[in-house]
Protein backbone atom coordinates (compact mmCIF):
# COMPACT_ATOMS: atom_id res chain seq x y z
CA UNK A 1 0.00 0.00 0.00
CA UNK A 2 1.06 3.30 -0.82
CA UNK A 3 1.81 5.63 2.08
CA UNK A 4 -0.39 9.30 1.51
CA UNK A 5 1.54 11.85 1.11
CA UNK A 6 0.97 15.40 2.22
CA UNK A 7 2.39 19.13 2.11
CA UNK A 8 0.61 22.14 3.64
CA UNK A 9 3.04 24.99 2.30
CA UNK A 10 2.50 29.03 2.17
CA UNK A 11 2.34 30.82 -0.93
CA UNK A 12 6.15 32.16 0.22
CA UNK A 13 7.63 29.03 1.00
CA UNK A 14 5.89 27.50 -2.06
CA UNK A 15 7.93 30.01 -4.08
CA UNK A 16 10.92 29.74 -2.85
CA UNK A 17 11.24 26.09 -3.14
CA UNK A 18 10.09 26.42 -6.38
CA UNK A 19 12.90 29.27 -7.28
CA UNK A 20 15.43 26.71 -5.49
CA UNK A 21 14.35 23.87 -7.32
CA UNK A 22 14.37 25.69 -11.39
CA UNK A 23 17.87 27.95 -9.93
CA UNK A 24 19.74 24.39 -9.38
CA UNK A 25 18.56 22.57 -12.59
CA UNK A 26 19.33 25.28 -14.56
CA UNK A 27 22.53 25.82 -12.74
CA UNK A 28 23.60 22.04 -13.44
CA UNK A 29 22.53 22.31 -16.92
CA UNK A 30 23.86 25.75 -18.21
CA UNK A 31 27.85 25.63 -16.56
CA UNK A 32 30.14 22.78 -16.00
CA UNK A 33 32.29 24.30 -13.25
CA UNK A 34 30.87 24.44 -9.35
CA UNK A 35 32.25 27.65 -8.71
CA UNK A 36 30.03 28.79 -11.47
CA UNK A 37 27.24 26.81 -10.67
CA UNK A 38 27.34 28.09 -7.13
CA UNK A 39 27.35 31.55 -8.58
CA UNK A 40 24.37 30.85 -11.36
CA UNK A 41 22.04 29.68 -8.30
CA UNK A 42 22.20 31.88 -6.18
CA UNK A 43 22.01 34.80 -8.73
CA UNK A 44 18.96 33.17 -10.37
CA UNK A 45 17.61 32.28 -6.87
CA UNK A 46 17.65 35.82 -5.83
CA UNK A 47 15.95 36.83 -9.10
CA UNK A 48 13.21 34.32 -9.21
CA UNK A 49 12.67 35.96 -5.35
CA UNK A 50 13.22 39.58 -6.41
CA UNK A 51 10.73 39.72 -9.03
CA UNK A 52 7.96 36.95 -7.40
CA UNK A 53 7.54 39.52 -4.71
CA UNK A 54 7.76 42.38 -7.19
CA UNK A 55 5.04 40.99 -9.15
CA UNK A 56 3.39 40.33 -5.45
CA UNK A 57 3.26 43.66 -4.72
CA UNK A 58 2.60 45.20 -7.83
CA UNK A 59 -0.44 43.66 -7.73
CA UNK A 60 -1.37 44.18 -3.79
CA UNK A 61 -3.10 47.62 -5.03
CA UNK A 62 -6.16 45.02 -7.44
CA UNK A 63 -6.50 42.26 -4.89
CA UNK A 64 -9.62 44.26 -2.96
CA UNK B 1 44.44 38.22 -56.94
CA UNK B 2 41.48 36.18 -58.12
CA UNK B 3 43.90 33.33 -57.97
CA UNK B 4 44.49 33.77 -54.44
CA UNK B 5 40.73 34.12 -53.98
CA UNK B 6 40.59 30.66 -56.18
CA UNK B 7 43.13 28.46 -53.67
CA UNK B 8 41.67 30.20 -50.58
CA UNK B 9 38.04 28.73 -51.50
CA UNK B 10 39.85 25.52 -52.60
CA UNK B 11 41.45 25.49 -49.29
CA UNK B 12 38.40 26.23 -47.47
CA UNK B 13 35.94 24.21 -49.38
CA UNK B 14 38.70 20.88 -48.33
CA UNK B 15 38.70 22.32 -44.84
CA UNK B 16 34.80 22.40 -44.55
CA UNK B 17 34.87 18.87 -46.26
CA UNK B 18 37.24 17.11 -43.61
CA UNK B 19 35.42 18.93 -40.69
CA UNK B 20 32.42 17.53 -42.22
CA UNK B 21 33.45 13.95 -42.44
CA UNK B 22 34.85 14.11 -38.75
CA UNK B 23 32.12 16.35 -36.77
CA UNK B 24 30.09 13.99 -35.04
CA UNK B 25 26.66 14.98 -36.55
CA UNK B 26 27.06 13.77 -39.92
CA UNK B 27 27.40 10.02 -38.63
CA UNK B 28 23.99 8.61 -38.79
CA UNK B 29 25.04 5.94 -36.31
CA UNK B 30 25.82 8.40 -33.65
CA UNK B 31 22.44 10.23 -34.43
CA UNK B 32 20.73 7.16 -33.72
CA UNK B 33 22.75 7.12 -30.36
CA UNK B 34 22.13 10.61 -29.60
CA UNK B 35 18.66 9.91 -30.14
CA UNK B 36 18.51 6.85 -27.73
CA UNK B 37 19.94 8.79 -25.41
CA UNK B 38 17.61 11.67 -25.72
CA UNK B 39 14.16 9.33 -25.26
CA UNK B 40 16.21 7.37 -22.18
CA UNK B 41 16.41 10.98 -21.08
CA UNK B 42 13.20 11.59 -20.85
CA UNK B 43 11.77 8.03 -19.89
CA UNK B 44 14.06 8.20 -16.66
CA UNK B 45 15.50 11.63 -15.42
CA UNK B 46 18.79 12.49 -15.40
CA UNK B 47 19.29 9.23 -17.48
CA UNK B 48 20.47 10.79 -20.69
CA UNK B 49 23.38 12.75 -19.15
CA UNK B 50 24.36 9.51 -16.67
CA UNK B 51 24.88 7.36 -20.29
CA UNK B 52 27.34 10.20 -21.30
CA UNK B 53 29.16 10.51 -17.95
CA UNK B 54 27.84 13.77 -16.88
CA UNK B 55 27.39 12.58 -13.38
CA UNK B 56 26.57 15.77 -11.57
CA UNK B 57 23.98 16.77 -14.44
CA UNK B 58 22.18 13.71 -14.36
CA UNK B 59 22.05 13.61 -10.42
CA UNK B 60 21.10 17.33 -10.58
CA UNK B 61 18.25 16.47 -13.15
CA UNK B 62 16.90 13.24 -11.42
CA UNK B 63 16.38 15.10 -8.08
CA UNK B 64 15.35 18.53 -9.04
CA UNK B 65 12.55 16.74 -11.26
CA UNK B 66 12.39 13.98 -8.72
CA UNK B 67 11.37 16.73 -5.84
CA UNK B 68 9.16 19.27 -8.46
CA UNK B 69 7.25 15.84 -8.53
CA UNK B 70 6.87 14.29 -5.48
CA UNK B 71 6.18 18.12 -3.80
CA UNK B 72 3.46 18.41 -7.05
CA UNK B 73 1.79 15.18 -5.34
CA UNK B 74 2.06 16.47 -2.24
CA UNK B 75 0.28 19.24 -2.54
CA UNK B 76 -2.41 17.50 -4.61
CA UNK B 77 -1.52 19.08 -7.89
CA UNK B 78 -3.61 18.00 -11.18
CA UNK B 79 -1.73 14.73 -12.85
CA UNK B 80 -3.70 15.27 -16.01
CA UNK B 81 -5.01 12.23 -18.03
CA UNK B 82 -5.25 11.33 -21.62
CA UNK B 83 -9.10 12.13 -21.41
CA UNK B 84 -8.58 16.04 -20.65
CA UNK B 85 -11.32 16.92 -22.88
CA UNK B 86 -10.05 20.66 -23.75
CA UNK B 87 -6.73 22.27 -25.49
CA UNK B 88 -5.95 23.17 -22.07
CA UNK B 89 -6.09 19.58 -20.30
CA UNK B 90 -4.32 18.37 -23.31
CA UNK B 91 -1.34 21.17 -22.80
CA UNK B 92 -1.53 19.71 -19.24
CA UNK B 93 -0.91 16.22 -20.51
CA UNK B 94 1.53 16.66 -22.79
CA UNK B 95 3.47 18.99 -19.70
CA UNK B 96 2.87 16.08 -16.93
CA UNK B 97 4.01 13.45 -19.43
CA UNK B 98 7.41 14.99 -20.06
CA UNK B 99 8.37 13.47 -16.50
CA UNK B 100 8.68 10.48 -18.47
CA UNK B 101 8.19 7.52 -15.77
CA UNK B 102 7.57 9.76 -13.23
CA UNK B 103 4.26 10.68 -14.25
CA UNK B 104 2.97 6.97 -13.72
CA UNK B 105 4.77 7.47 -10.40
CA UNK B 106 2.87 10.64 -9.75
CA UNK B 107 -0.63 9.13 -10.72
CA UNK B 108 0.39 5.68 -8.64
CA UNK B 109 1.28 8.14 -5.34
CA UNK B 110 -1.51 10.74 -5.87
CA UNK B 111 -4.28 8.23 -4.26
CA UNK B 112 -6.79 10.88 -2.96
CA UNK B 113 -7.05 12.88 -6.17
CA UNK B 114 -6.25 16.66 -7.05
CA UNK B 115 -7.62 19.58 -5.04
CA UNK B 116 -7.07 22.76 -6.86
CA UNK B 117 -9.71 24.21 -5.29
CA UNK B 118 -7.09 25.40 -2.57
CA UNK B 119 -3.75 27.29 -3.35
CA UNK B 120 -1.97 24.18 -2.46
CA UNK B 121 -3.08 22.24 -5.46
CA UNK B 122 -3.30 24.84 -7.80
CA UNK B 123 0.85 25.45 -6.71
CA UNK B 124 0.98 21.49 -6.72
CA UNK B 125 0.03 21.36 -10.55
CA UNK B 126 2.19 23.79 -11.31
CA UNK B 127 5.21 22.25 -9.87
CA UNK B 128 4.13 18.60 -11.79
CA UNK B 129 4.11 20.98 -15.64
CA UNK B 130 7.40 22.30 -14.68
CA UNK B 131 8.94 19.13 -13.64
CA UNK B 132 7.72 17.88 -17.12
CA UNK B 133 9.19 20.89 -18.90
CA UNK B 134 12.01 20.93 -16.83
CA UNK B 135 12.63 17.03 -17.50
CA UNK B 136 12.02 18.16 -21.81
CA UNK B 137 14.61 20.27 -21.79
CA UNK B 138 17.33 18.59 -19.76
CA UNK B 139 16.80 14.98 -22.52
CA UNK B 140 17.02 17.43 -25.18
CA UNK B 141 20.61 19.08 -23.57
CA UNK B 142 21.59 15.08 -23.37
CA UNK B 143 20.68 14.60 -26.95
CA UNK B 144 22.42 17.79 -28.35
CA UNK B 145 25.09 16.62 -25.91
CA UNK B 146 25.34 13.41 -27.56
CA UNK B 147 25.35 15.08 -31.06
CA UNK B 148 28.71 16.88 -29.92
CA UNK B 149 27.27 20.45 -30.28
CA UNK B 150 26.73 20.96 -26.55
CA UNK B 151 28.69 19.86 -23.31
Amino acid sequence: MIATIGFTLSHFQAMTLFALLISVAFGFLSRRRTSDRVKYIIWSLFLFLLIGVGIGWAMYPFSR
Amino acid sequence: MSEDTTTGTATATAGATVLAATTPEHNPGNEVLALAIGVAGWLVPGLGHALQKMWGRALGCFLTVGALVFLGVGMRGNVFSPEGGDAFGMLGYVADLGTGSFYFAARALETQGSDVAHAEGDYGTRFLAAAGVLNLLAALHAYEAARGRKA
